[in-house]
């Protein structure tokens, strides 16, 4: 194998398959990164065994072969070159050549016959969506996924395809958020499926890079093909194919957590409100983790104490005239999902103390938030 | 009929007759209950003289006494034909009839002592009565009676007893080496000596003296005269309590983190008698609890007092065992008074719940009383003029907080609460500021008419305020994965995180517990639970106490719960096997709601150790931390189990070890 890149392409695709790897991988193999060259293009394969990232980048191929090397060392080697032109020779065994302006590389390798495939299934269902989307929805959403690894079914992001609709939820079982939006679901494409957090991560990176993605998932597996923009000059070409495990499993029935009824409703600053509790927050400790939010007549009344650092009073105005109500939260419930909407106004609804307090927007998306009780 | 009549004679026939034994073989029977070693001798003798008002007894003994004992005493002494009915069997003056068992304060009763003595040894009883001119002397050769004539002494009694077990091989053959026969008459004369303070004692083996004590005023120097000033020294005084029945409690106990790695220095007397109570012994562990580490045994001297009508010591060949009529009670008083000392030296408290009346009074209140607790020296309070210096005092936790923490000055004040804080507010700082950046932050006064309290919607923990202070350990390094290394004012410090992690969490949720403001998260999918039928009945009894305690369980049918809330400190993961843990606690009677305060004691270990996540890979910051946050605890010496957080390696230590002093 033999090939001439640029450097800064060659860069570019190896940190598209770089977070994959482990730093600590049970077999060698799986920290090397597959390298195949064949007509005008580059593949760049990595796995774990449960998520595995491809990508092609265009290169100048003399001799089309394989062979697997040390993917964050390579990565850190290109990114050093000093001249954009690279050359790479694999032709003598599982040695390769590294070689650019006035420096030269010899790195040792794997066979590329060892690097486990990428798994292929049978495409049960299939999603063509738009990539900036999901990237919104996904980050709508994803803070919310437990980081419990005991409760391994919340370790994800829901994504449910039904009713023409496309809805990811995901909770840890104190708070749960869920964004909509309508797609076309044909009869018999109907499904869903719990994304893992780490795949759920890889996605968000590599998403936005071009117009669609096609999403295709069995029982076991899910696949995304990321389209890469025509225009692009990244080197990267074609699109990134990123196929994962799913994690599973039944995913709770989010839905009856979900508030039937709204009691009371108002309309916030998203900003103003997030940095009202921001502050609030700033004299809680891990002993006493939580602020008060106290709604009386056109007042909302943020408070946070504790005995180390004191206490702290926030107010700001809104329009509400009913019943008085205060009720505690997490701070940090409260501004994940204020930081990560993009809408300049939110309705916050609530009932009493005991009851979830909910964030809405006019688009389909909701955070249901467990409240804290305090005695 | 005939028949039978026939054979059940030949049966009666068969075996032996039934005689009457003589007293000789009765003695030797007896002896092998009372007299099992030499050291019980040497017990049952000394007690005698002791019973007799003797000030003085010596002891003298060979070759672990199995060749010879000799015990003097200048006691009452006996009268010639006294002498003789007191080796007959039964024979005491301590007793008269079986009632007076009921009131026993003598250490002997039962008459059997003597004549089995005589029974297994050659056998020679001198005494004399102050009011008779001559003595008595009889002499008794394994049981059998060989002469009594007058002889010439000082009043009191000098017995002899030498070629023991001599007329019972089997005996004879089951003792152990002379050394380890000398070891327990030593140990058995050290515990007589402490419960008689008042009572001068020489002990002398093989020509050479043990230990002598001249008569002391206190227990404290007949501790020190008896167990060496070391011991002395790691003891404190524990003040005089009284309870029902008589009880009254005095002693000295180990200091926190003293402990022994047996339970031989575990030494309790009841009335005066040495005895090895299962009931005090494990008063004294459960009191201890977390004050020394695990697999380790506190040291300690009780002196119980009780009616003896309270008590059964006829359970006993050797009296070594007693039974307390009501043991409980007797437990819980051991077991109240000695933690109340240990947490009054340590200064740990969890039921110090700060009941603010007013703001100023309250800050001036708990100012005042860190103040106190950290110029208070814990050490010599109540001990009366100790007659011999205490030469290496173990770190007390004052100890350790004068050498490690700056005293506040008078002019910083810890933080009250007060509403204008506008200096909290600002965004750059963070909520994790260091406590020492708050010299300047802190809001200046606390005016009264500050209104609202916010102690009205957060009750205050019990914990006090911290006061700023400056942390001056330096990070060095990680050791392995568990250590942490500082340099110290005093030199190398070692930290076990994970301890350390365990004891911050542990008074953290006892402080919760204490102060009874339990934030408890609510949960959007309740969690289904399902307990064997045992284990509910065990939770519907404690349903009430365990959602006092941030639980929210709701029936769901029969042996089904739903948890639909949890404390907010406990991880949700962590939350059902924690319950599980807990109600199988209470099942088992390990934790106790009605004792509030050991329950929460218990409660809370159980969460800092088994419940609350630890991450052991913590960055820099987090480890210097952990350590600032440790220093603050009550108790920073060790974890809820008891294991030492921290070890030191002073730096005279060091410089020793390099070979420069």
């Amino acid at each position: 194998m033999k090939f001439k890149i640029h450097r800064d392409h060659f860069a570019t695709g190896l940190q598209q398959v770089l977070n994959v790897v482990g730093s600590r991988a049970t077999m060698p193999i799986l920290s090397n990164v597959l390298i195949q060259a064949e007509g005008n293009q580059l593949s760049l394969t990595t796995t774990n065994l449960d998520l595995g990232i491809r990508c092609r980048i265009q290169a100048d191929v003399e001799v089309p072969g394989g062979i697997t090397l040390p993917v964050r060392k390579l990565a850190t080697i290109v990114r050093a070159l000093p001249n954009a032109e690279v050359e790479f020779d694999a032709s003598s065994g599982n040695q390769a050549k590294i070689t650019s302006g006035g420096s030269l590389f010899r790195m040792m390798g794997i066979s590329e016959d060892e690097f486990p495939p990428l798994p292929s299934f049978a495409d049960q269902h299939i999603f063509n969506l738009q990539q900036d989307e999901i990237v919104g929805m996904l980050k709508n959403v994803s803070y919310a996924q437990s980081k419990d690894e005991n409760r391994y079914i919340l370790n994800g992001v829901f994504f449910q395809f039904k009713e023409n609709q496309l809805t990811l939820v995901a909770t840890d079982g104190r708070r749960l958020a869920l964004c909509s939006k309508e797609v076309e679901v044909a009869e018999g494409n109907a499904g869903d499926l719990i994304l893992p957090a780490k795949t759920v991560d890889e996605l968000q990176r590599l998403l936005g890079q071009g117009d669609t993605v096609k999403i295709t998932f069995s029982d076991r597996q899910v696949a995304f093909e990321i389209q890469i923009a025509k225009d692009d000059d990244s080197g990267l070409v074609d699109s990134i194919y990123l196929v994962s495990k799913i994690v599973e499993g039944k995913y709770p029935d989010y839905k009856q957590v979900i508030p039937k009824e709204t009691e009371n409703r108002i309309k916030i600053e998203r900003e103003l409100l997030a940095e009202c509790v921001q502050r609030a927050a700033l004299v809680t400790s891990d002993k006493n983790n939580s602020v008060k939010l106290k709604l009386t007549n056109n007042l909302l009344e943020i408070t946070g104490s504790s005995p180390e650092y004191g206490d702290s009073h926030e107010s700001m105005a809104i329009s509400y005239e009913a019943a008085e109500v205060t009720v505690a939260f997490n701070p940090q419930f409260l501004l994940d999902p204020l930081k990560a909407l993009a809408q300049d106004e939110v309705y916050f609804e609530f009932k009493d103390e005991l009851s979830p307090g909910v964030f809405k927007t006019l688009d389909s998306f909701l955070c249901v938030i467990m409240p804290l009780r305090l005695n | 009929m005939i028949v039978a009549l026939a054979d059940s004679i030949d049966s009666l026939a068969a075996p032996p007759r039934i005689r009457v034994l003589p007293d000789r073989v009765i003695n030797q029977i007896a002896a092998g209950e009372v007299i099992e070693r030499p050291a019980a001798v040497v017990k049952e003798l000394v007690e005698n003289s002791l019973d007799a008002g003797a000030t003085r007894v010596e002891v003298e003994f060979r070759n672990g006494g199995k060749s010879y004992i000799r015990i003097e005493d200048n006691g009452s002494g006996m009268s010639p034909d006294d002498a003789l009915i007191a080796l007959e069997r039964h024979a005491t003056s301590k007793l008269r009839e079986a009632d007076d068992l009921l009131k026993i304060t003598s250490l002997g009763f039962r008459g059997e002592a003597l004549p089995s003595i005589a029974s297994v040894s050659r056998f020679t009883l001198k005494t004399r009565r102050p009011d008779w001119e001559h003595g008595t002397e009889i002499f008794i050769n394994g049981g059998k009676f060989i002469h009594q004539r007058e002889c010439g002494m000082p009043a009191g009694t000098r017995i002899e007893v030498a070629h023991l077990f001599n007329s019972v091989p089997a005996r004879r053959k089951f003792l152990k080496t002379d050394n380890t026969e000398a070891a327990h008459i030593v140990h058995l004369m050290r515990l007589l000596a402490v419960a008689r303070p008042r009572t001068a004692f020489t002990l002398i083996e093989d020509g050479r003296t043990v230990f002598q004590s001249p008569e002391c005023p206190t227990m404290t120097d007949r501790v020190a005269e008896i167990w060496g000033r070391q011991v002395a020294g790691e003891l404190v005084e524990l003040p005089v309590a009284t309870g029902e029945n008589g009880l009254r409690l005095t002693g000295l106990i180990g200091k926190p983190g003293v402990g022994r790695t047996t339970r031989k220095e575990m030494i309790a007397l009841v009335n005066g008698r040495a005895v090895d109570s299962r009931t005090l012994n494990y008063a004294l562990i459960e009191g201890y609890h977390t004050f020394i580490p695990k697999g380790r045994y506190p040291l300690a001297f009780l002196f119980l007092e009780i009616d003896p009508a309270a008590v059964d010591v006829n359970i006993h060949p050797a009296k070594r065992e007693i039974r307390f009529r009501d043991e409980g009670a007797v437990r819980r008083f051991v077991l109240t008074h000695v933690q109340e000392r240990l947490r009054e030296l340590t200064g740990f408290s969890l039921n110090t719940k700060a009941v603010p009346e007013t703001l100023v009074d309250e800050a001036a209140r708990q100012a005042d009383a860190q103040l106190r607790a950290r110029e208070a020296i814990p050490e010599p309070r109540e001990i009366p003029t100790p007659a011999y210096p205490i030469t290496k005092p173990k770190p007390a936790s004052e100890d350790f907080r004068a050498k490690y923490i700056p005293k506040p000055t008078p002019t910083t004040r810890p933080w009250t609460p007060s509403k204008a804080a506008p200096a909290q507010n600002s965004v750059s700082e963070s909520k994790e500021s260091l406590p020492s950046d708050e010299d300047d932050s802190a809001p200046q006064n606390n005016a009264p008419d500050a209104v609202p309290l916010p102690s009205e919607d957060f009750p205050e923990p019990a914990s006090l305020p911290p006061e700023p202070r400056r942390f001056r350990w330096r990070f060095l390094g990680r050791l392995k994965v568990d250590y942490a290394l500082f340099e110290t004012e005093a030199g190398l410090t070692m930290l076990r995180l994970r301890a350390a992690h365990e004891r911050i969490w542990f008074e953290r949720i006892a402080a919760y517990f204490a102060s009874q403001s339990i934030a408890r998260q609510q949960l959007l999918f309740p969690l289904p639970l399902e307990f064997e039928p045992r284990a509910t009945a065990a939770l519907q009894d404690h349903l009430e106490w365990i959602d006092a305690h941030g639980f929210s369980l709701e029936e769901f049918g029969r042996n089904f719960y739903r948890l639909q809330a949890h404390p907010d400190w406990l991880p949700e993961a962590k939350a059902e096997a924690f319950l599980r843990d807990l109600v199988d606690r209470l099942r088992e009677g390990e934790i106790d709601p009605r004792r509030t305060e050991l329950a929460h004691e218990q409660l809370a270990r159980l969460a800092a150790t088994r419940a609350v996540r630890y991450d052991d890979d913590l960055p820099e910051a987090a480890i210097t931390k952990l350590a600032e946050q440790l220093l603050e605890c009550r108790q920073p010496l060790a974890c809820p189990r008891g294991r030492p957080t921290i070890v030191e390696l002073s730096s005279g230590e060091l410089r020793k070890r390099f070979g420069l002093t």
